[in-house]
């Protein structure tokens, strides 16, 4: 339960890492001793294809630079930049009413708005590809268990729907798909309604009680053809609101992506706290700011959705754009029992394989069956393990198999 | 205090396997009870046993089949070293049910020992050889029972169960039954587990409800049974006479049609695990029980059917690649005209006017 919101925006020091999970190769901008604006570029990074800046959230001084784990689990190097704390900003222009497309993607680089949601099949920000369908999805969810407070679009609600038509704007988008809640309160369903209306935005209203994949169908209905593990080979740019928020404040304020709101819950903190921090900040100050961990038993990290996030061997890392939540509770680990083959993972499964005849395979080792059963189409979405009544974890035998055939 | 990784997804719905067998094993303590409360308002013929007898023996049957499984299991896992296992409950949720299971499908006839052979052979050769829960390809309680009916024919003995007063009236015989007693159970039943149709039903929903037993194979399987049993009404009886619906009623409604429903058919691990194929596994089952009941010379095909459909079960699973709603619909259709069909098809061949009907119709239309 989620009963305290909280800022954390002011940290001596903030840890940046200069790659991401795509772009594997930095360019370094600045040295050591050079001060730095908040939003200053401070390195490029290299997908292969693109160039995104990496930009820095706080005014002050580069420190140094420093190998540290992130936030997928790997070590990679990090510029550390201590606060001066007086607050100064580079100075973007804000653009008004109608802009042109390349305007807005533009400014979107500048302000390292690319990758916001990594968690599930949620795509980057990316527009050097063709894109015909915008997804927003504004349940924003860690499916199924941590419910958002409603708080942030209730407030943002007409920024939010601003920035779904930028989004449009700039990737000359078909369709653009909102995604709310059945249970949502009715007053951020008002202000969504009123906010989207006339601005051709459709309104989906999907029951998160009840877990399917819900984003997944909704996809798959807009395009008609078998989805593939990234989206934006399927023409899609699928998303969270908040990337939809800071697009309008980068566009239409010339604000830097420098704040983000993450959910820090568990059983091994005293409180759950919605937190906005500087982007930068490493984990173990927050828990520190929220009185430590209950120490008693060992615990395990988990960063991003309960279904598909990741999990870490330490707390150093530090909070970038892509973290939405975190959980860190005592571990439990359940037994597993024998398949009973009830078909449950069949049933559920979004893309239409079968994850119960796939395992079944993988056990036997039959190559040729595994691939009979069309496993590629799997998109790890983890629903298989998730309704398991053996708890057996169905999604790493799926994905054995997926590794064993290529 | 460490910080320790295992794979996500970290969380999981509210269903485990052990909740389902525990609801399972409710349900059949339930059944058990009223299998022995239904002996005692049984009408006995002259000069059989004496009705708290049958009470006693029903009772006697259903403790012991629920122990010599457990026994079994018991002395397997000493020999491989995991007794300790049976210390808690959990453990002897799921022999209890299959002896129960076994139990109820032999009539009140049936002498002790015969009893403790199906057991055997049920769990023994039905499922520790196979590796035990989880791994058996036959339902073990129905091996142990196929094999005791088959080898022991003599010495379990029925009455004049319903369906064979149906077979009767088929020759052209005349029969009474009365609804009411049908329906509570008051009749000479083919097992001790063929009990009051209503409490099955509310069994029925219960355990559709927990998930433990699937909609698409037993609603399927009860769909089929009421197609196919109308077919053959409407061949033998026409609309005109109440005879139909009354063969309907008594294939539904008694023998072991609800039983199986209940606790045979969606039995999870041998029967298939996707929905096509669950839908044609149900089919076949019903199909066949139907057609050992018009022309077989056993009463019941309820076991026959099933141990055949576990037998097609692994072909089933592998004729499957994927699943959507059109295929889904597609097999539906295709499933409904088959089940008609064989109504029909069933409904003459038992009248013995096949040959004509077919040439009246094939050669006739042709020529």
């Amino acid at each position: 339960m989620i009963t305290d919101n909280r800022q954390y925006l002011e940290p001596r020091k903030v840890y940046i890492p200069l790659t991401d999970k795509t772009s594997k190769i930095a360019n370094l901008k600045v040295a050591v001793e050079d001060k730095v604006l908040t939003g200053q570029i401070i390195a490029e990074k290299f997908n292969g294809k693109t160039k995104t800046p990496v930009i820095s959230t706080i005014s002050g001084t580069v420190v140094g630079f420093e190998e540290r784990l992130d936030r997928f689990g790997k070590i990679i190097d990090h510029a550390i930049i201590e606060n001066d704390f007086k607050g100064r900003s580079i100075e973007l222009e804000p653009l008004e009413g109608n802009v042109a497309p390349a305007m807005v993607r533009n400014r979107l680089t500048e302000c390292g708005i690319d990758q916001l949601t990594v968690d599930g099949i949620y795509t980057d920000i990316d527009f050097s590809r063709p894109v015909k369908h915008i997804i927003i999805n504004a349940i924003y969810t860690n499916e199924p268990f941590i419910s958002k407070d409603y708080e942030f679009i209730k407030k943002h609600a007409e920024e939010i729907a601003d920035g779904i038509t930028l989004l449009g704007i700039a990737s000359h988008a078909e369709t653009m798909t909102l995604i709310v809640d059945k249970f949502m309160d009715e007053e951020t369903v008002d202000n969504l309604g009123k906010a989207t209306v006339d601005k051709g935005i459709e309104v989906i209203i999907i029951n998160s009680k009840k877990v399917q994949a819900w984003d997944y169908k909704i996809a798959k209905k807009l395009v008609n053809e078998t989805l593939s593990n990234d989206l934006l080979d399927n023409q899609i740019i699928y998303t969270s609101v908040f990337a939809a928020k800071v697009t309008h404040d980068a566009v239409r304020l010339g604000m830097p992506l420098t704040k983000r709101q993450i959910a820090l819950t568990g059983d091994a903190y005293k409180v759950n706290t919605l937190y906005e921090v500087r982007i930068g900040t490493p984990l173990s100050e927050l828990s520190e700011e929220l009185g430590g961990y209950d120490e008693t038993s060992n615990l395990n990290i988990h960063v991003g959705s309960f279904l598909t996030g990741y999990q870490l061997e330490s707390d150093e890392f530090s909070i970038t754009a892509s973290v939405d939540s975190v959980n860190v509770s005592s571990l439990r680990i359940e037994k597993e029992e024998v398949c009973i083959k009830c078909g449950d993972c069949n049933d559920i499964c979004p893309a239409g394989i079968l994850p119960q005849n796939i395992m079944d395979a993988e056990l036997r080792n039959v190559n040729l069956r595994i691939v009979d059963l069309n496993t590629h189409e799997c998109v790890e979405c983890g629903l298989c393990t998730y309704v398991c009544p053996s708890k057996i974890n169905v999604l790493e035998w799926v994905r054995r198999a997926k590794r064993r055939v290529g | 205090m460490e910080f320790i990784t295992k794979k996500p997804p970290i969380k999981s719905n509210q269903q485990r396997s052990y909740k389902r067998s525990l609801n399972l094993h409710i349900s059949l303590i339930i059944v058990s009870l009223a299998a022995v409360l239904t002996r005692a308002f049984i009408a006995v013929p002259e000069g059989e046993t004496w009705l708290p007898d049958a009470m006693f023996k029903t009772f006697l049957m259903l403790l012991t089949g629920a122990f010599i499984s457990v026994l079994i299991e018991l002395l397997y896992s000493i020999g491989e070293g995991k007794s300790h296992e049976f210390s808690e409950y959990k453990r002897l949720v799921d022999p209890i049910n299959t002896g129960l299971i076994i139990a109820l499908l032999l009539p009140t006839s049936t002498p002790i020992y015969v009893l403790i052979l199906a057991v055997v052979i049920g769990v023994y050769a039905g499922k520790i050889v196979f590796g035990g829960n989880g791994y058996y390809i036959f339902n073990p309680a129905l091996v142990g029972v196929l094999f005791v009916n088959i080898s022991f024919a003599k010495q379990i003995t029925y009455g004049e169960t319903p369906l064979v007063l149906l077979k009767n009236a088929l020759a052209g015989q005349t029969y009474t039954l009365k609804l009411l007693d049908l329906f509570v159970g008051n009749y000479a039943a083919i097992a001790i587990g063929s009990t009051s149709v209503i409490l099955l039903v509310i069994l029925f929903i219960y355990l559709l409800v927990t998930r433990v037993i699937d909609l698409r194979i037993s609603g399927t399987f009860i769909l089929t049974i009421l197609i196919v049993s109308a077919g053959i009404g409407l061949v033998n009886f026409g609309t005109a006479s109440g005879l139909m619906w009354q063969y309907v009623l008594v294939n539904m409604i008694t023998g072991l049609t609800m039983f199986a429903a209940v606790f045979l058919v969606s039995e999870s691990v041998s029967s298939p695990t996707s929905r096509e194929t669950k839908m044609i596994y149900a089919v076949v089952v019903g199909v066949l029980t139907m057609i050992v009941r018009a022309l077989g010379a056993e009463i019941e095909g309820i076991v026959f059917a099933i141990l055949f459909g576990n037998m097609i079960t692994p072909f089933l699973n592998r004729t499957v690649k994927r699943s959507n709603k059109k295929i889904f619909i597609k097999t539906s259709i295709i499933l409904l005209i088959v089940v008609i069909f064989t109504g029909f098809a069933l409904g003459f061949i038992v009248q013995g006017r096949l040959q004509e009907i077919f040439s009246a119709v094939v050669i006739g239309g042709l020529f």
